[in-house]
């Protein structure tokens, strides 16, 4: 055992681990406020969630959130996460020092096999029963002293939605660092025992694996069907053929090496649960049920489930609009402030025509993306996500696909990011990624910007069936063609690619919640924040090397057009030209499509810059729409942003794989190139086919004009 | 007994508490069942049947499973 002392010298970690739905963010954002930071990429969550604690001894630790687990036998690529920093595996983390482990106290017995896995590492372990106010409405009665007794860690007894208990757990956290010394109270039959013992003892001779992980590891080994074939390579010869030999012997004696294992610790639990809690049976549904009755109905649900999508798609173009404005004003007074005060000359062009323009026209959408993920945190934190996983479920089977896939698709509508990374929980590896190749077809958000200029520029503002806006309509179409790709896409995959059965479908349904106004506005701030910083670096500095791009060299002689198209942005511009001509773009929405690459919001941008650049003689500043409804095609006097244009342009955006985040996440969850390149390829032909086929069609149909 | 032995947690009639027998799903999918608790003696209800899926009860938590999987899942009655 290690002593207390000489662990408080360095920088101490806390690892937070639980079952999924046992109140764990809840519990983190109490301990550590919003002194917390996710994410290492631009605009997504990682599973990498830290924070810091301060104790009332003026200590102040490192706090690190874990994916949601129920054990340390990793099935999905989410568990094996969590289990590798806890073993210490993971390479850029170190054993934690301590951990809290919650526990939904309503759920006490299924939640102690996490609890009893993590006993047998010998960390130092706080037990956090959480919600104990649902457990005594539920008639649960937990003995905590006896408990703790048992289990020989101490216990905190809390419920932390109402911030009952948070002190007690830190005084917990901030106590001396005592490790259980009831290791490994269950028991096993003796000849598995005694195989085990020794597998572990000749990991730690030939591998060097300390204690705690070679029973861990020599359990993995014994257990699972595949870890000789899979791991061979790692292990040494010697150990290999013993363990062929220990396998077949658990076998002969009759053991199934599957279930051992869990049957002795759940044989533990249940004579442990016994001793330290009582559970009076309640009759009847609970109010969660009867809210399932409808939510799930096979008619009902699906009813429910439109309606709340058209409610969210229907409030994102209309109540953001307001705070759209102000924006968009607010920029407007600052750039005219410049002119103003400014004198004439480069400086200034490049300050209004360049930043400000670029940064402005993307800002503009911070109150619609907010709107996304506030519609989407409420989702979840009410527990309705895993319903639409549930009723989705059957429909998902009929592409190959369980219920499961159906939660990465919806937040993709944030993120492909987030999206792909939550596909983490897909037990098997196909359809895992079957799903990670389809997710960046549903329209994000940086999408959202796009179609919401498109739309504006293009489409007319009339309404349909006396109550829906065209313009709300056609949003909610490309939303809807990018989840249709998708599943379609996915079907392909699964029939082709990536064959197999449909998977089987588990899936825990949390109560639902009147979610935590704090964790929801936590959640938007995080998101506000990484939007603008995203505005304040990567686009502004992209708008100013564009307006230079869009500025030099420069033609002394000619309309603003004509300087335009001579500058390195329009030649490029020019170049790919009659690449996308078929689709009916010109080479001004050229030097958007490249400028996409980047990141796809960077189209309204890039347009806002170059519409400035063309224009920047003009006395009065007119909006980007303005401007792109007045463009004309010099040769045919044609306006260039007609109905299908903008048709065209955002099925294009719905379909094609702009984003670099997206592959270099995909290239590190699939550990290569090729699947993010073929990713790339099978978008970019589905984009390119379906616009030009809408474009000849939409043409020959004579909406042309 | 003969009957309780085929009887399956997709037969269960709703609110009806059982008693888990044996899991007869493949191996790893029978273990991700005992991890989330639908462990061989844990009591059982279902809670709703829905299009395709169930959704049963055990103690507090609600887990939804598709009805081929709580097919193989074998219960006797309690109560």
């Amino acid at each position: 055992m290690r002593d207390s002392a000489s662990v408080t010298v360095k920088q101490q970690t806390i690892a937070l681990i639980g079952n999924p739905n046992s109140g764990k963010t809840t519990v983190f954002n109490a301990l550590t406020g919003l002194r917390q930071k996710i994410g290492n990429y631009p605009g997504v969550t990682v599973e990498r969630k830290e924070g810091r604690v301060s104790l009332h001894d003026g200590r102040s630790l490192l706090l690190l959130d874990l994916p949601g687990i129920y054990s340390l036998n990793a099935t999905s690529a989410d568990e094996r996460i969590a289990t590798e920093i806890l073993l210490g595996r993971a390479t850029y983390n170190s054993r934690p020092d301590l951990v809290v482990c919650i526990v939904d106290a309503s759920n006490l017995e299924r939640s102690l096999y996490l609890v009893s896995e993590v006993i047998d590492q010998q960390f130092p372990l706080v037990l956090a029963l959480n919600m104990m106010d649902i457990a005594r409405k539920d008639g649960v009665h937990i003995n905590c002293h006896a408990l703790s007794k048992e289990l020989g860690i101490p216990v905190v007894p809390m419920t932390a939605s109402k911030g009952i208990g948070i002190a007690d757990l830190r005084a917990a956290i901030a106590a001396p660092l005592l490790i259980s010394e009831r290791v490994r109270e269950w028991t096993l039959p003796e000849p598995v025992q005694r195989v085990w013992k020794e597998l572990a003892r000749m990991l730690r001779q030939y591998h060097g694996i300390e204690e705690p992980a070679a029973f861990h590891e020599a359990m993995d080994l014994l257990t699972q069907a595949d870890s000789i074939d899979k791991n061979s390579h790692r292990l040494a010869p010697e150990l290999r053929s013993h363990l062929e030999r220990d396998r077949q012997k658990l076998e002969f004696l009759g053991f199934d090496r599957q279930t051992m294992f869990v049957e002795g610790r759940n044989a533990w639990i249940r004579s442990l649960t016994t001793r330290a809690a009582t559970r009076t049976p309640r009759a009847g549904a609970s109010l969660s049920d009867r809210i399932d009755y409808v939510i799930t109905h096979r008619v009902w649900g699906f009813a429910v489930f439109f309606a709340l999508m058209a409610i969210m798609f229907q409030t994102i173009f209309s109540w953001a609009e307001i705070p759209m404005h102000l924006i968009g004003d607010a920029f407007d007074s600052i750039g005219h402030w410049v002119v103003a005060t400014m004198p004439p000359g480069d400086l200034r062009n490049l300050i209004v025509d360049g930043a400000l323009a670029g940064v402005s026209a993307v800002v503009m959408f911070l109150p619609q993306i907010l709107f996304l993920f506030l519609f989407l945190g409420l989702l979840e934190d009410t527990g309705y996500m895993a319903r639409a996983a549930f009723i989705m479920d059957r429909s998902m089977s009929k592409v190959g696909l369980h219920g499961k896939s159906f939660i990465p698709l919806l937040s993709s509508f944030a993120c492909a990011i987030p999206g792909i990374m939550a596909t983490r929980t897909i037990e098997r590896s196909r359809d895992r990624l079957a799903t990670m190749l389809v997710a960046p077809l549903i329209s994000c958000s940086a999408r959202l910007p796009v179609y919401a200029l498109l739309i504006a520029a293009t489409i007319p503002a009339t309404t349909v069936f006396k109550i829906f806006s065209l313009q709300g309509v056609t949003l909610f179409f490309m939303y809807f063609l990018g989840l249709g790709a998708a599943v379609g896409m996915a079907w392909v995959f699964k029939k082709t690619l990536l064959p197999g059965g449909p998977p089987v479908f588990i899936m825990e349904m949390p109560p639902y919640r009147i979610p935590s106004i704090r964790s929801v506005a936590l959640q938007i701030w995080e998101r506000a924040w990484i939007f603008l910083k995203r505005a304040g670096t990567i686009i502004l500095g992209a708008s100013i090397i564009l307006w230079f791009l869009a500025t030099y060299p420069r033609l002394p002689e000619g309309t603003p057009s004509d300087r335009l198209q001579y500058s390195f942005a329009g030649r490029a511009g020019r170049a790919i030209e009659p690449f996308i001509a078929p689709l009916g773009f010109d080479w001004k929405i050229g030097i958007g499509l490249m400028s996409s690459l980047l990141q796809r919001e960077m189209f309204v941008s890039t347009l806002g810059t170059i519409y400035n650049v063309e224009n920047s003689k003009d006395a009065d500043r007119v909006s980007l729409t303005q401007h792109m409804q007045d463009d004309v095609d010099p040769t045919t006097g044609r306006r260039i942003f007609t109905p299908l244009t903008g048709i065209c342009l955002m099925i294009y955006y719905v379909l094609a794989m702009q984003c670099l985040s997206t592959v270099a996440v995909m290239r590190r969850e699939t550990n290569g190139w090729k699947w993010p390149l073929f990713q790339v390829a099978y978008m970019t032909g589905l984009a390119y086919g379906a616009t030009f086929i809408v474009h000849r069609m939409g043409t020959v149909l004579g909406f042309g004009g | 007994m003969t009957n309780s032995q085929t009887l399956t947690l997709s037969d269960v009639p709703i609110g009806t508490r059982v008693r888990i027998h044996r899991l007869s799903a493949r191996p790893e999918v029978s273990r991700r069942l005992r991890e989330l608790g639908l462990c061989e003696q844990a009591i059982v209800s279902c809670v709703l049947k829905g299009h395709g899926n169930i959704i049963c009860a055990l103690d507090n938590a609600r887990i939804g499973l598709d009805r081929r999987l709580a097919g193989t899942i074998i219960v006797s009655p309690f109560e």
